[in-house]
């Protein structure tokens, strides 16, 4: 490494094994280096800046989401497979071989229809859940329909004609009548929007997002549906939400009443629905925050208070429940102050403290604990 | 350079090629997987459209697999594949501009890099000064430059790798190469002392 002596820090920044070394380190590498720094202590400085500028000058790269190759993969698989299957598609010149037999003429004819009217028979009946979405309301106001598409890059607010409001995130599409039926409010969502949905018990707000549905009365949450992407998420701020899918036998009972049914969110949880599984997940979001009011944020300070009540307190001001078993955890006792840290951090400390550990179920918080008697 | 940017080895590339070649459906998905980022960044240097890119990598994998059969077995996956779409973009851009749409005809001769500077690695305002210039400095060179500096420093391909994605002889590539790198150490130089001194007397 002799001819490194000389070397500018222009002459480091372009140099390849210089490069490699400050990029993506090895065993072997950084042994080199550290040696050749030892013995070349004026080099130091020089070192230093290439280092500098080599990690900072960032080529900017365009993003694109895993979800989305993997999409235009699956698409590209469907479709050589399908001119496997099929090579006459592909290739003209083989068909007055085959049909030269008569009989695989016949054949392929039933096959022909067969496959055709199997496949309109699938499409027909597979289209029925979509009905519900997007053929009613549509039918029902054919002229007051309003479609909004937010092609920028920020986040774009629709006001609704009953005071909701809707922030759209960048390429969301909202679909919603500009008159609300006497009966029900809904809307149409692709995308990622939050909702504040206004105060009104005596029609429900229902969000139809890729075969997800959401009914609620009025409060604030955001939906996550995507078109390329198989899951929709259901981020519940305030009040309770109620969430369904589309091909929910029960659909039509479950949407008519006042009452909320299916899977019923509270604040802080998030509901993960795959529509490839037909399968809802319920757990947290990730960054949990307090129901009650500012002003009447409760103080975290503690000291050898049971863990029990330590547990109790959190869980009220962020209206999330902590499962725990209060027998032992009354002989655990803490002291600390934990005013600045979100839920998770929080939960982590105290459980460290008293030797326990926790888990999120369905929503919920779980406390595992062997007490604290020794 | 991230490293989740960069494919698996190329070892595994030619395992996965070779069954690819003999039909495995599942070797040329997992082919595809591996490659699309790769592929679909450095198809956005030559065009903004970021869907015609997608695109493009799409067209390339079915013309892989339609001709699978007519390729030849060792060779070096990546380069090939990147060689590959530089010419299917080139000539899908060239028959687009012949039948008119749009400004077409720029599109082809660009090369468009980005960086940014992350200053968390910077501990002191004359390494920042240089990084600036340098930055200033490679977006100013000719677009056979850029694209020689990218692939060699921001791909890590050889002489004979760009040669052939650029299809241009590996001596034309260390031409290409020494005369950015001169470029851009001399320039560097000189605007850095220029500015330093503008620095000192105000």
């Amino acid at each position: 490494m002799d001819h490194y002596k000389d070397f500018t820090v222009e002459d480091f920044v372009w140099d390849t094994f210089f490069r490699q070394w400050v990029l993506s380190p090895t065993r072997e590498t950084e042994d080199l280096w550290e040696e050749w720094i030892e013995n070349n202590a004026d080099a130091h400085e020089k070192i230093q800046q290439a280092k500098g500028i080599v990690l900072s000058l960032r080529l900017h790269e365009p993003e694109i989401a895993d979800t989305e190759i993997t999409r235009i993969v699956n698409q590209t698989v469907g479709r050589i497979n399908a001119s496997d299957k099929y090579p006459f598609f592909e290739e003209p010149a083989k068909q007055p071989k085959v049909y030269s037999f008569p009989w695989l003429r016949i054949a392929a004819s039933v096959a022909f229809l067969l496959i055709s009217g199997w496949i309109i028979y699938s499409l027909s009946t597979k289209k029925e859940p979509q009905k519900i979405s997007f053929a009613k309301p549509i039918q029902e106001h054919k002229d007051s329909i309003t479609e909004k598409w937010n092609s920028s890059m920020k986040a774009m607010t629709v006001l609704l004609e009953d005071g909701s409001k809707v922030t759209l995130a960048a390429n969301g599409r909202i679909r919603y009548a500009n008159k609300f039926l006497a009966a029900k409010r809904e809307v149409f969502l692709e995308g990622e929007a939050f909702f504040d949905i206004a105060k009104d018990s005596e029609r429900p707000f229902f969000v139809y997002s890729n075969g997800l549905v959401t009914k609620v009365l009025g409060t604030s949450f955001t939906i996550k549906a995507y078109g390329n992407s198989n899951e929709v998420t259901v981020e519940v701020k305030t009040g309770r939400v109620s969430v369904f899918a589309e091909s929910d036998p029960e659909l039509e009972q479950k949407t008519a009443g006042r009452e909320l049914q299916g899977v019923v969110l509270h604040p802080n949880q998030k509901i993960i629905y795959s529509r490839e599984e037909v399968r809802m997940v319920k757990t947290l979001v990730e960054k949990p925050e307090m129901v009650v009011l500012k002003a009447e944020t409760p103080q975290f300070e503690f000291e050898d208070t049971p863990a029990s009540e330590v547990f109790e307190k959190i869980g009220k001001a962020y209206g999330i429940e902590i499962l725990y078993d209060p027998e032992i955890l009354k002989d655990c006792p803490l002291t600390a102050t934990l005013d600045n840290q979100t839920l998770h951090e929080k939960l982590f400390i105290i459980c460290q403290a008293v030797e326990a550990s926790y888990e999120i179920l369905d929503g919920q918080v779980v406390i595992h604990s062997r007490g604290c008697k020794n | 350079m991230k490293p989740h940017s960069q494919p698996p080895r190329s070892s595994d590339d030619n395992v996965l090629w070779q069954r690819f070649l003999s039909g495995d459906v599942v070797a040329f998905e997992h082919l595809m997987s591996s490659h699309f980022r790769v592929l679909f960044r450095y198809g956005c240097k030559f065009s903004r459209d970021q869907e015609f890119v997608k695109d493009s990598v799409q067209d390339l994998f079915l013309h892989l697999w339609e001709k699978r059969e007519r390729l030849r077995a060792d060779v070096a996956v990546k380069p090939y594949m990147m060689a590959s779409l530089r010419r299917l973009m080139h000539r899908s851009t060239s028959s687009k501009s012949w039948v008119g749409e749009g400004d077409l005809e720029k599109a082809d001769e660009a090369f468009d890099l980005e960086f940014s500077v992350e200053q968390q690695y910077i501990n002191n305002e004359s390494t920042l000064v240089r990084t600036r210039q340098l930055e200033k400095l490679l977006m100013e060179l000719p677009k056979r430059q850029k694209e020689v500096v990218y692939l060699k420093f921001f791909q890590e391909l050889s002489r004979e790798q760009i040669s052939e994605v650029m299809a241009v002889s590996p001596q034309t590539v260390s031409n290409l190469l020494q005369i950015a790198i001169k470029q851009l150490k001399k320039h560097w130089k000189a605007e850095f002392l220029t500015f330093f001194l503008i620095h000192l007397f105000i």
